[in-house]
């Protein structure tokens, strides 16, 4: 392995982390205040390219509307999806299949998105401009597209913004109030009721931007979120679900494991690799990394 | 009916003598179909539709019944169909045994599936069993070494009635689809009744006092899935048998949203429950087959209609309002006095309302 392979290694693990990182921190944060995992989320990868491919292709906007549009229009349909998949059932909250429950309602979501885009836009991909064009060679034959390195920038700065609002701001402590103790948290008065659609409006939100870029590198069409959807699960199991430095971690993980499978077996065999390394994990720390096992969070 | 061997009353015990003839019936009703239906296009639909009856009985099993959330059941479905295709496409096995050696490549497929889940809680579960489904389709998609043939699938594979009339061939399919079908739903029913159904309940509602009773949960989830993997892998065969050939398309998030759909809407852990939602969908599918987009988009209202407002599905509905009216009928017949609440709600498929 020379010094170029392993400088692309790394380059591909810190592009495809921030990627995943992007997309599972959300699934987590949802995971971690209202113990559903979220199926939607795929889908606001998928409507986050389409708006990409709207702003950028059809109007010819600049990008900066692109990503702002599709934080707000995946903010409002994050919202609106929990208000309609998730709200209904609340009051069930502690029987024994609510996880599945939710898990299925939130895929039905899913599959609502998928067809209506399948239906209305067509199943054709669609090709979506680069936020930024050009790129930089790193090191001998190893090149840093633009957008890979703007994509990285922002999944970072996203990710490190929702640390902060998590950790300073009122609503961000009320989150983490509900993830740590529910009764307490409405004893103190937070208004629950308000905070579940606001936090999966902020998780699909990332997710939403997350897709104008993924747009760029591959293309956006109804099925778009499906790949992202799978990564973002594998993430949020390796990393424990629940845990969010537990999913930055594992985010950045499975990138490198998934870039050196890459670049040793070639990228046909690295996604079976990757979901060997998963298991492995599974088999020895069933709760993944950080996780905690659902009892001791009760 | 009511000189059936007494073996056989114990291993049903719902089963009154009035719920055999209607079985029955029913049966004779659905075995007389092809005698009527003389459109082939109707037939290929008929037979499709009981091959996906097969799956979802076998997905049942071990989704609402056992309540492991195994979500990897198309893959294994798909791996019995392979392994089914493959013996038909390069030996000179017989077809029969082939369709059985699906069912084997099913049940190996499903213990193989099954050990890295027992440690697993919930979620997890169905994480990982969804994942093991996508790499499964993903490692066919990306097949080089023509085995598989890739996107493409198999090419023609000679199947059951190899050398039979399209429609006589049809007719085939359909009675011996039709068998597998009422065999697997007996042997559900069987199943679930018996100790080992108890078990796996048990497991499912309180899985650490099912296990501090000294119900081992390695032995019961491993004899799960295998009769579950063992049922799809047959599904499986048959699949390749009937359309000649199988491609990766059988699996992946729509043919499974399809699935779960029917399952849920049905009522899942119930036995007449996967019967009823897959002819259900299977009417609404048929109806709106010229709009793909369409169809799933209406099956996902369907489904999230029916988790948020109907639980249980329609036979818990069913059996819900069976309860009430004779709670009703035996408060009047006490003199009205309610000797007990009837109204909870209780989780899907619970010991009470599992057979319907």
């Amino acid at each position: 392995m020379s010094l170029s392979d392993i400088v692309g290694i790394l380059v591909t693990t810190v592009i495809l982390g921030s990627i995943y990182g992007l997309v599972a921190i959300g699934m987590t944060l949802i995971y971690g205040t209202l113990r559903i995992l979220d199926m939607s989320q795929g889908s606001m990868v998928m409507v986050g390219s389409f708006i990409g491919w709207g702003i950028l292709v059809v109007a010819g906007w600049n990008p900066i509307i692109a990503i702002v549009l599709a934080f707000v229009a995946t903010f409002g349909l994050g919202t609106l999806t929990q208000l309609v998949s998730v709200q209904p059932l609340m009051k069930r909250m502690n029987s024994i299949d609510f996880e599945m429950v939710t898990f299925i309602t939130t895929f039905a979501v899913a599959m609502i998105l998928s067809n209506v885009a399948l239906e209305v836009l067509g199943p054709q991909q669609r090709n979506v401009t680069p936020v930024i064009s050009g790129g930089i060679n790193v090191y001998h034959g190893v090149n840093l597209p633009y957008q890979s390195l703007t994509m990285a920038i922002v999944s970072v700065v996203m990710m490190a913004g929702l640390g902060i609002f998590l950790a300073r701001t009122r609503w961000g402590m009320a989150i983490r109030a509900v993830a740590q103790d529910l009764d307490a948290a409405r004893l103190m008065g937070v208004p629950v009721s308000k905070l579940y659609p606001l936090t999966m409006g902020l998780a699909s939100a990332l997710a939403g931007v997350a897709g104008v870029f993924l747009g760029g590198l591959y293309f956006a069409y109804p099925s778009a979120g499906d790949l992202p959807l799978l990564e973002a699960l594998i993430v949020v199991i390796f990393g424990g679900l629940g845990s969010l430095p537990g999913t930055v971690y594992a985010a950045y993980a499975i990138g490198l494991i998934q870039a050196i499978a890459e670049v040793i077996v070639g990228e046909t065999w690295s996604l079976p690799i990757l979901y060997g390394v998963i298991l492995l994990v599974l088999i020895f720390r069933p709760y993944g990394l950080l996780g905690k096992p659902s009892e001791a969070r009760l | 009916m009511s000189e059936r061997p007494s073996k056989f009353a114990t291993a049903f015990p719902d089963m009154t003598a009035g719920r055999w003839a209607i079985s029955g019936v029913l049966i004779v009703i659905a075995a007389l179909v092809p005698v009527v239906v003389s459109n082939e296009y109707a037939m290929t639909v008929l037979v499709t539709t009981l091959i996906l009856l097969v799956l979802n009985i076998s997905w049942n099993f071990v989704l609402g019944i056992a309540g492991v959330w195994n979500f990897g059941q198309l893959a294994i479905y798909a791996l019995g169909g392979y392994g089914a295709g493959i013996l038909m496409l390069h030996t000179s096995l017989s077809p029969w045994l082939a369709l059985l050696a699906g069912g084997v490549v099913g049940a190996v497929a499903a213990i193989l599936l099954a050990f890295p889940t027992l440690r697993l809680y919930g979620i997890y579960t169905s994480l990982l069993t969804f994942a093991f489904a996508e790499v499964i389709q993903y490692v066919i998609l990306n097949d080089g070494s023509g085995l598989t043939g890739g996107s493409f699938g198999l090419p023609i594979v000679r199947g059951l009635f190899g050398t039979a009339s399209i429609a006589s061939a049809n007719r085939s399919y359909y009675w011996t689809v039709l068998a597998v079908v009422v065999l697997a739903t007996l042997a559900v029913a069987a199943v679930s009744r018996s100790s080992l159904g108890i078990a796996l309940r048990g497991l499912r509602d309180a899985p650490a006092y099912a296990a501090a009773r000294g119900v081992s949960p390695l032995k019961f989830r491993l004899i799960a899935f295998a009769l579950s993997g063992f049922l799809a892998g047959i599904a499986g065969a048959l699949y390749v048998s009937f359309n000649q050939s199988i491609d990766p398309g059988v699996m992946g998030l729509t043919p499974m949203s399809i699935d779960v759909t029917m399952l849920v809407i049905g009522g899942m852990g119930t036995i007449t429950g996967p019967i009823i939602g897959t002819a259900l969908l299977a009417i609404v599918q048929t109806a709106l087959v010229s709009h793909p987009g369409a169809e799933l988009t209406i099956l996902g209202v369907f489904l999230l209609v029916v988790v948020v407002f109907v639980p249980g599905g329609i036979v818990g509905l069913v059996s819900r309002y069976r309860k009430r009216i004779s709670t009703w009928v035996a408060e009047d017949d006490s003199g009205g006095d309610p000797a007990e609440n009837d109204d909870d709600v209780q989780p899907e498929g619970s010991t009470e309302q599992s057979v319907a």
